[in-house]
């Protein structure tokens, strides 16, 4: 078996480990594809920290995990066929629903050819050092005893301080080398460029997902007439662009790390998805339900990622719960708040377990406080070149927010603070790891400021391209001619209303967005 | 906001605000496509490059290196003996947890290990890799020590290998 067929072959476990859960979660979704194999490498991951807390075979986890998964999704689709993925017929005469879905899939398929070709990459078989001295080293730990492996994780003499991080990429490889047999840090590498590209067209497809979310909500009223429409074309259109266009930006920005093995693409990657579905696409069970994903995916790649992913959890909480939830009584913010402790708790898992074992690496050394203003000194300078998307991104948030913020808000896009917020957490996350370190602060910039700034650039992409599609929609405001609200049950049942800039506020575009694939 | 179906939804947009919408939707997409479209167009650049024939040979030799001592550390060491990696030189350390970390089993304690790996690196001859030679030493039943070297592959050359990206 060569490495294609292996890597064919793990993806495959590892997606129909992940597709029951996604389906059941997130439904019949066009971004619920990518997430599929993610889902099964989150799987993956717990399996890694079971089998080092219990005992006990990595893969025996692994299945045992995605029968426990699959069963309690059949078991509820039983109990609860509403819940079901299959296609409800109130939903089949939606006017407008035609272009929804020509958009979604041709999103989707550019989307996915776009990331494809960005693999291109994997045709030199390059292995990071990093990749080579952990990341698809430690897949052979997993393998061993569970007696051997608390030994590789706590012995001295082997100095590396590395291996006590979060387990994903290594569970990963481990798993494709025990079903296929093949022990190479190529393959493993070679799946978790195709994991990064999976995280890369998740957060993609976010963008799709916004044009046709604004399209579906913001229809441009014309001489006072209202009546039976379609949604527009051009928010959409720029979705779709800006999908193309993000997922090139992240592959050249995370290159060349993105095809050798290493864990920064794939965390930083899921983060800036999690954030798009968490905290600024229009918030339903199947966005909330991959934001979840993303930030588990985030959060057990890497140290950086546990820190960054625990954050949005905070924020998509206080997000999903409001001012309003505070004041409206425990039923409106228990949900949320239960979703996140127990997000929380599946993120802590592995650090905990490695403080509990003594692992090397799991404790920390700090720097004196008289070195702190110079250690922050020197993280500035050091990824401020890293950064300049933000000398961008930064003054054009700053127009739309004066001049486009209700058609973001009527578009249904969540705050575009809220994203700086995430992006300033995933800063504060990287830099302060910098300055407080104990490390010789130069050298350690010096070798690393390009992936660990992998998050916050692509977030400030990220806040670019959303802003590129909001103003695509105030851009049908003023110019061309009108159009008037699409009229599906959804839309009739909420509320509607009109902007002075003509611009006509729906209540809710679920319907169209949730029979998106049906 | 005004709902819709009241006389006053009717009403028709300010032209000052509605002008400052579209100006300002004019100036966020051009900046924003500008950018992102410059950006897509380096990355795409970038990814290219990672094809380029210098970088795939590196990545060639750093393979065919890292092979070759996995190869020698397993004509050396059987899967079940323990073994201590030699702390004498950390980027030797280095260099053997990349070769074959993956599957030798360390000893805890150390001092109980079956077999101690090291590198040579002045080594010459068919069986280096790129000038390195992995070493096992191991004391018998009799007390004598015993030194061998790893065979079964060569990279010829001198090391070490082309350094990758961190």
């Amino acid at each position: 078996m060569n490495t294609v067929l292996a890597t064919m072959v793990a993806l495959t476990v590892l997606s129909a480990a992940g597709c029951m859960p996604v389906v059941a979660a997130i439904g019949l979704r066009w971004f619920a594809v990518p997430l599929v194999p993610l889902a099964g490498a989150v799987l993956a991951g717990l399996a890694a920290s079971a089998s080092l807390s219990f005992g006990g075979g990595l893969l025996n986890w692994f299945v045992g995990l995605a029968m426990v998964a699959a069963g309690a999704v059949f078991a509820l689709w039983v109990m609860h066929p509403e819940r079901g993925p299959w296609p409800s017929s109130s939903s089949s005469d939606v006017p407008g629903r035609g272009r929804h879905r020509l958009t979604g899939a041709v999103g989707f398929v550019v989307v996915l050819v776009s990331c494809a070709w960005s693999l291109r990459g994997l045709r030199s078989p390059t292995v990071g050092f990093d990749a080579r001295a952990l990341w698809v080293m430690r897949p052979g730990w997993f393998l061993q005893s569970h007696a051997q492996l608390l030994i590789d994780m706590k012995a001295r003499d082997l100095q590396l301080t590395q291996s006590a991080y979060p387990p994903l990429v290594s569970a990963v490889a481990a798993i494709a080398w025990k079903i296929t047999g093949i022990h190479t840090a190529r393959l493993g590498v070679v799946l978790v460029a195709v994991l990064n590209a999976c995280a890369l067209a998740a957060a993609a497809l976010a963008l799709v997902e916004v044009g046709r979310g604004v399209s579906a909500r913001l229809v441009r009223r014309s001489c006072g007439q209202v009546g039976p429409s379609k949604p527009p074309w051009a928010p959409m259109v720029a979705g779709v662009v800006a999908a193309v266009l993000l997922v090139f930006v992240a592959a050249g920005a995370t290159e060349p790390f993105f095809t050798n093995g290493y864990a920064d693409p794939i965390w930083s990657l899921a983060a800036v998805g999690a954030v798009a579905y968490g905290l600024q696409v229009q918030a339903d069970r199947s966005t909330r339900s991959a934001a979840a994903l993303l930030i588990l995916v985030a959060g057990l790649s890497k140290n950086e990622g546990f820190v960054t992913a625990t954050a949005l959890v905070v924020l998509i909480a206080a997000r999903s719960i409001g001012v309003s939830g505070l004041r409206a009584g425990w039923r409106r913010w228990v949900s949320p708040v239960i979703l996140a402790a127990c997000e929380l708790a599946v993120l802590a898992w592995w650090p905990v377990l490695m403080k509990a074992i003594g692992a090397r690496g799991a404790t920390s050394s700090f720097s004196t406080s008289g070195d702190l203003a110079s250690r922050a000194t020197a993280t500035m300078h050091g990824m401020s070149p890293y950064l300049h998307v933000l000398v961008v991104a930064a003054p054009v948030a700053m127009v739309g927010g004066l001049l486009l913020s209700s058609v973001r808000r009527r578009g249904g896009i969540g705050n575009d603070l809220w994203a700086w917020l995430a992006l300033v957490a995933g800063l504060t996350a990287v830099g302060g790891a910098l300055v407080t370190g104990s490390g010789a602060i130069e050298p350690w910039i010096r070798s690393t400021v390009h992936r660990i700034t992998e998050y916050p650039l692509l977030e400030g992409w990220w806040i670019l391209a959303v802003w590129g599609v909001v103003a695509s929609a105030g851009l049908g405001a003023g110019l061309g001619a009108g159009s008037v609200p699409p009229d599906d049950d959804a839309i009739t049942r909420g509320a509607r209303a009109v902007a002075p800039d003509g611009l006509i506020e729906v209540g809710t575009a679920d319907a169209v967005a949730a029979g998106a694939v049906r | 906001m005004t709902p819709v179906g009241t006389p006053e939804g009717t009403h028709r947009p300010h032209p000052v605000k509605t002008a400052l919408v579209t100006a300002g939707s004019c100036l966020v997409v051009v900046v924003a496509l500008a950018a992102l479209t410059g950006q897509a167009a380096r990355g795409y650049s970038t990814v290219s490059q990672q094809m380029d024939s210098h970088a795939v040979h590196d990545a060639q030799v750093d393979d065919a290196f890292y092979r070759c001592i996995d190869v020698q550390a397993h004509s050396l060491v059987a899967t079940d003996q323990s073994v201590r990696l030699s702390t004498e030189n950390l980027a030797d350390v280095v260099t053997m947890i990349k070769g074959f970390g993956s599957w030798v089993n360390v000893a805890d304690p150390s001092s109980q290990a079956q077999v101690v790996l090291t590198l040579r690196n002045d080594a010459s001859g068919p069986d280096a890799c790129l000038g390195t030679r992995v070493v096992a030493t191991s004391v018998g039943p009799d007390g004598r020590t015993s030194v061998r070297l790893g065979t079964g592959d060569h990279v010829d050359g001198q090391g070490p290998p082309p350094a990758p990206p961190l």
